[in-house]
């Protein structure tokens, strides 16, 4: 199999890029018996001044929640002590599919909260960060002033909840308590 | 039966006009889905089979996942209009079988260890079949793993050898396959020089049987130098696309 040498030749998994005594791998590649090969479609990346050898992919970037993370998704259930949250998005990246997280009461908000349904609604799209993975779940915190719900509807009638000093519906006048981000109404998807 | 079929002639040519070690024309195209993560189709000789990949997703039912590594999860599964005699849709002993044995066929290829606790879901439909189709499957699973930018170790490509007449074939067709001696469908990992499927159908002699791997291990470069090329006609159409909107 002949060693590719040029940044932006194109690779395909399994290709040979080199021997470790040359180039430190990184991402994109991987190192079996002392040879670099490249794990995804993608290009050649060269980095000469720092010896480093990547691959630059050319398919779908896969995303997952990583401890740390900040996802976007929507409310699906809350219970007393829990909310769940379909997280439909990761960083920037939208997912093709979904994966589930959990916000616990005690992880909503620095200061006390008595009552989950004063923080979260099912329907509401909230920003999270992804605290631990542990007990095959994601736990998720809006304990930032930037977390929290991004938009929040109407447990009355569905309307998009107006943010001033108050959520207030719009259109039922009802008023309604979250625990919102900092960008309330505002954050662009 | 009054007479035995011929099923290789005495110039050495078989049914449908190939030499011993010749392959059936390839097809295989990359990308051909729009709602899967990752696809592929192939079309070898009569075969017909399309590739789709979805994930890593979160795994249901949730007990199912390992907390180490991704499940890969494989389908393989034959549409009633695929042979000759109407196939019930419903996944007979054979389709969990060959499930099974493509699922472990690809399992070394991909680095499932960077996914844990979700699952990687294949699915391979055959919509016409005419022998091979496992190996066909897995050469086109392969591509579609890769089409998803699941990272793998190597692309696998696989093919079958066998024996008809006495003789020691390539890329046994249907007829090959019912009426001959032996199938050896073989699953290799041309750069790491890995074989991940090695199975027998039939008797064949020690020396027979070195032969047909050794064949079939041929023919499988012959597929991976086409499975790189479909994966390469796709990306790079993609990049001219992108730079020709860039200049205009």
């Amino acid at each position: 199999m002949s060693e590719v040498r040029s940044s932006g030749h194109f690779v395909v998994p399994g290709e040979k890029l080199g021997v470790i005594e040359e180039f430190i791998p990184n991402s994109g590649t991987y190192v079996d018996d002392g040879y670099i090969y490249s794990s995804r479609i993608g290009y050649v990346l060269i980095d000469f001044a720092n010896k480093k050898i990547s691959v630059y992919p050319a398919a779908r970037n896969i995303s997952v929640p990583k401890v740390n993370s900040i996802v976007i998704g929507w409310v699906t259930n809350v219970q007393d002590s829990h909310a769940t949250i379909r997280i439909i998005r990761i960083g920037r990246k939208f997912l093709s599919g979904f994966f589930t997280g959990v916000i616990h009461i005690a992880d909503v908000s620095r200061r006390y909260v008595d009552n989950m349904y004063d923080a979260f609604r099912i329907g509401d799209l909230v920003r999270a960060k992804v605290i631990s993975n542990k007990n095959n779940t994601y736990h998720l915190s809006t304990k930032e002033d930037n977390l929290g719900a991004i938009y929040a509807f109407c447990s009355q009638c569905g309307d998009l909840l107006i943010k001033r000093r108050i959520l207030k519906c719009m259109a039922c006048g009802s008023i309604e308590k979250r625990k919102t981000a900092s960008d309330y109404g505002r954050a662009p998807l | 039966m009054t007479e035995k079929i011929r099923l290789v002639d005495d110039n050495g040519i078989r049914t449908d006009g190939r030499k011993l070690d010749e392959l059936r024309p390839i097809k295989l195209e990359a990308g051909v889905l729009s709602n899967a993560d990752g696809s592929a189709y192939i079309e070898q000789g009569k075969n017909k089979i399309l590739a789709a990949v979805y994930g890593p997703r979160e795994v249901h039912p949730r007990h199912l996942a390992l907390p180490d590594r991704a499940l890969l999860r494989c389908r393989y599964h034959m549409a009633p209009f695929s042979v000759q005699e109407r196939k019930s849709p419903a996944p007979s002993r054979r389709e969990i079988e060959l499930s099974k044995v493509i699922r472990e066929a690809l399992e070394p290829a991909i680095f499932l260890e960077r996914f844990p606790r979700t699952a990687i879901d294949l699915f391979i439909e055959v919509l016409q079949a005419d022998g091979g189709t496992r190996v066909a499957g897995i050469t086109v699973a392969s591509l579609a793993l890769a089409d998803a930018g699941i990272p793998m170790r190597d692309i696998v490509a696989a093919c079958a050898a066998g024996k008809a007449d006495g003789y020691i074939l390539l890329d046994l067709n249907d007829l090959e396959d019912k009426e001959g001696e032996a199938d050896v469908p073989v699953a290799y990992m041309p750069s790491l020089n890995r074989v991940g499927l090695l199975q027998m159908d039939g008797q064949l002699t020690p020396e027979e049987f070195e032969k047909a791997f050794n064949l079939a291990i041929e023919g499988c470069k012959k597929i991976y130098a086409l499975q790189k090329q479909a994966l390469k006609a796709k990306y790079l159409a993609i990049k001219e696309a992108v730079e020709e909107t860039g200049q205009k």
